[in-house]
């Protein structure tokens, strides 16, 4: 255990001397954080749509007592992206030289079939080929601006159509889908047909009068369920009504994702190239030969490498939270959670590193191999979608890494985000690498 | 001497095998105070795996090594290629391995060493700015770190210059008089052997065909006539095989 104290203070000692090695493990995770998040974060921008408008009319369309046109459908969307109204050709140019990512277009009849009540106006849509990724995120929030406008359009229609009931039983003045007129109303039909039964009965007709009987009926029974259409039609509008939380200041999920991501990749790359490089380094010395005869045990030497790099990349995660406190909004205040994080992430990460450093007959060939192999798997830990990834990104220190910074940046209460178990994961992994590490060290120094 | 003096290092019936190939096969070798035996042999014969068994950074696939314990256990480690931090200084080496060594006062054993080893003037040099010679002397004095009673050597004067090799050896032999210290070294020189070896070992396949003083090997396979240099080098090649 000594022994693995004086080649930790000899490797710090190294690290801190060697300013250029010490600049770029500090600098490059900064660069590295702020490229990912930029990435991750680009759902966020606004992508410029080709607006073009085969309605030449300049109509409207009467939907209660609002009219809608072509512009006010252009102007809600451009609550969702940035519209640039082009005519056909120059947007299929712009599609094609990618200065819109997607085009597009309403038909020549979009208000007329809007006007008509019975056809729905279609608008087409082309995106994008060449970047699929924002195609898919225009079509979202295209669907969504479209369903909004429908579910709008679907309460007015529905207000206009109980107006309609209210004037078919009270009676009065009637204008759905440009019809217009006035209407005698339930109500006051039945008024009438009593009267007309009563001067029926006073003139000794009883049996005409008796006659109007099931009219009567009727006029009463139909305004009774008419009234009860009311509520019908209000729930027909919103069948579901989606309620969304609101995310707490500092814990915007997007953000969170970002800055994780960042986290992982920079501090991923530390961890794992350092331990690689400390374990190689010493093979490449030549000082492995000298350690092994009795100074230091390999699962002694191995956890000191793997201490090594869990405590530089434990320091360089705090750095990191730091800048992000001081320079962004996002919540990263709960320090006392951080540090076992940052450290438990490091001790897996330099668990993998060492296995690989281990592997290695040399230093460049270390690094190489390693970098090779913790790229994809870290990228796999952020996107687990199928069963697979995710079975793989269990297995390696960097899906538990990831979800464990998450569960500190996203959720609003830590006992329920199970960060625990991520960080007795990460724990496990590590001593699971670590212990292959040095069963691999053990066989090597042999040959 | 060797059949009155306790060996402080002995080695019995070592073998070592990689895979189908035997590398040391049945090798037994002792090792008494303030003696040096030379362990010459072709390339491939195993003088380097034998080192490293009893060094202990390999084990034997069989036999065993035995340290005296009446004599102290540590054992100095020279490997051909030197192991040092070659990003630390001369001094912070000797320091390390010195506290590696569990010596109570690393510092002081690391200014010994750097006036020992005439390195003093390079104490704040880093390693790998350090000549070939300078660099094989920080080797040695790493080695010594421990206060070894016996010391291994493979090959450590492959790389250096006459004038270099000199110094090294006037150095070792110091070292076996002064301390006591028993060595063991490689070298493919049957001159060098001849020149600071009581005892030589012949390996060829990885076994031992010659165990004896120098005389006794020009005498079993020498040629008569010729003058000892040249009658020990033929002995020696005439041994392994090789033309003479």
């Amino acid at each position: 255990m000594t022994g693995a104290l004086h080649l930790l203070r000899k490797d710090l000692r190294l690290l801190v001397r060697g300013r250029g090695l010490l600049a770029i493990l500090i600098g490059y995770p900064l660069v590295v954080a702020a490229l990912v998040t930029i990435a991750l974060q680009s759902g966020e921008r606004r992508p410029a749509i080709a607006f073009v408008n085969l309605d030449t009319s300049n109509r409207t369309v009467r939907v209660g007592d609002r009219r809608l046109g072509v512009v006010d459908y252009e102007q809600r969307l451009a609550n969702e992206v940035d519209v640039k109204r082009l005519d056909p050709d120059a947007a299929a140019a712009a599609l094609e030289d990618g200065r819109v990512s997607a085009v597009l277009t309403l038909p020549q009849s979009f208000i007329s079939d809007l006007q008509s009540g019975i056809r729905s106006p279609e608008i087409g849509l082309q995106v994008s080929r060449r970047s699929p990724i924002e195609a898919q995120s225009i079509s979202r929030r295209l669907e969504s601006a479209v369903f909004r406008l429908n579910q709008e359009l679907a309460g007015t229609y529905v207000t206009q159509t109980l107006n309609l009931v209210r004037v078919i039983v009270e009676g009065g003045d009637i204008a759905v889908f440009s019809r217009q007129g006035s209407i005698l109303g339930l109500k006051r039909s039945e008024v009438l047909v009593r009267q007309l039964q009563n001067v029926l009965v006073g003139q000794g007709q009883r049996l005409l009068a008796s006659r109007m009987d099931p009219l009567l009926n009727f006029i009463v029974e139909a305004g009774v369920n008419l009234d009860l259409a009311n509520a019908a039609a209000t729930a027909i509008s919103r069948p579901i009504t989606l309620t969304v939380p609101p995310t707490p200041a500092g814990r915007e999920p997007l953000s969170a994702f970002g800055f994780a991501g960042a986290l992982l990749v920079s501090l991923a790359l530390v961890g794992v190239l350092l331990a690689a490089a400390a374990l190689s380094s010493e093979r490449e010395d030549n000082t492995l030969v000298r350690l092994r005869r009795g100074l230091i045990r390999p699962e002694a030497l191995v956890g000191e490498k793997v201490t090594f790099a869990a405590i530089v990349s434990a320091a360089i995660g705090l750095v990191l939270l730091v800048v992000v406190a001081l320079g962004t909004s996002l919540a990263v205040d709960r320090w006392a959670l951080w540090v076992p994080t940052l450290l438990a992430a490091g001790l897996a990460f330099g668990g993998f590193g060492v296995l690989v450093g281990a592997a290695a007959r040399e230093t460049r060939g270390a690094l190489l191999a390693a970098l090779m192999l913790a790229l994809p798997l870290i990228f796999l830990g952020l996107f687990t979608d199928s069963h697979v990834a995710s079975a793989i990104s269990e297995a390696v220190p960097f899906g538990p890494a990831f979800r464990s910074f998450q569960s500190l940046l996203v959720e609003p209460s830590v006992s329920s985000s199970g960060l625990w178990l991520h960080l007795g994961q990460l724990v496990l992994l590590a001593g699971v690498f670590t212990g292959a590490a040095a069963l691999v060290l053990r066989r090597r120094s042999e040959t | 001497m060797s059949e009155t003096t306790p060996s402080l290092l002995l080695g019995t019936g070592l073998s070592k095998r990689f895979r189908d190939v035997a590398a040391l096969d049945d090798v037994t070798i002792a090792l008494q105070q303030g003696t040096a035996v030379a362990l010459l042999g072709p390339n491939g014969a195993g003088k380097t795996t034998l080192l490293r068994i009893l060094a202990g950074a390999s084990s034997p696939s069989a036999g065993s090594v035995r340290r005296e314990a009446a004599a102290a256990s540590q054992i100095g480690w020279v490997p051909q290629t030197p192991a040092v931090y070659r990003r630390l200084t001369t001094r912070e080496n000797l320091r390390l391995f010195a506290a590696l060594e569990s010596a109570a006062q690393p510092n002081a054993v690391a200014e010994e060493l750097l006036v020992r080893a005439d390195l003093a003037r390079f104490a704040d040099t880093r390693a790998g700015e350090l000549s070939t010679g300078t660099l094989q002397r920080l080797n040695l004095a790493i080695a010594l770190a421990g206060r070894p009673s016996v010391l291994l050597l493979d090959e450590p004067t492959a790389t250096l210059s006459p004038d270099q090799v000199r110094r090294l050896w006037t150095w070792l032999d110091q070292l076996r008089h002064d301390d006591g210290l028993a060595i063991l070294f490689s070298t493919q020189s049957v001159d060098e052997a001849a020149r600071h070896a009581e005892r030589i070992v012949v390996l060829n396949a990885g076994r031992t065909v010659f165990d004896g003083t120098v005389s006794e090997l020009v005498r079993a396979h020498g040629r008569a006539g010729a003058s000892d240099a040249d009658a020990a080098e033929a002995a020696f090649l005439n041994l392994v095989g090789a033309p003479a």
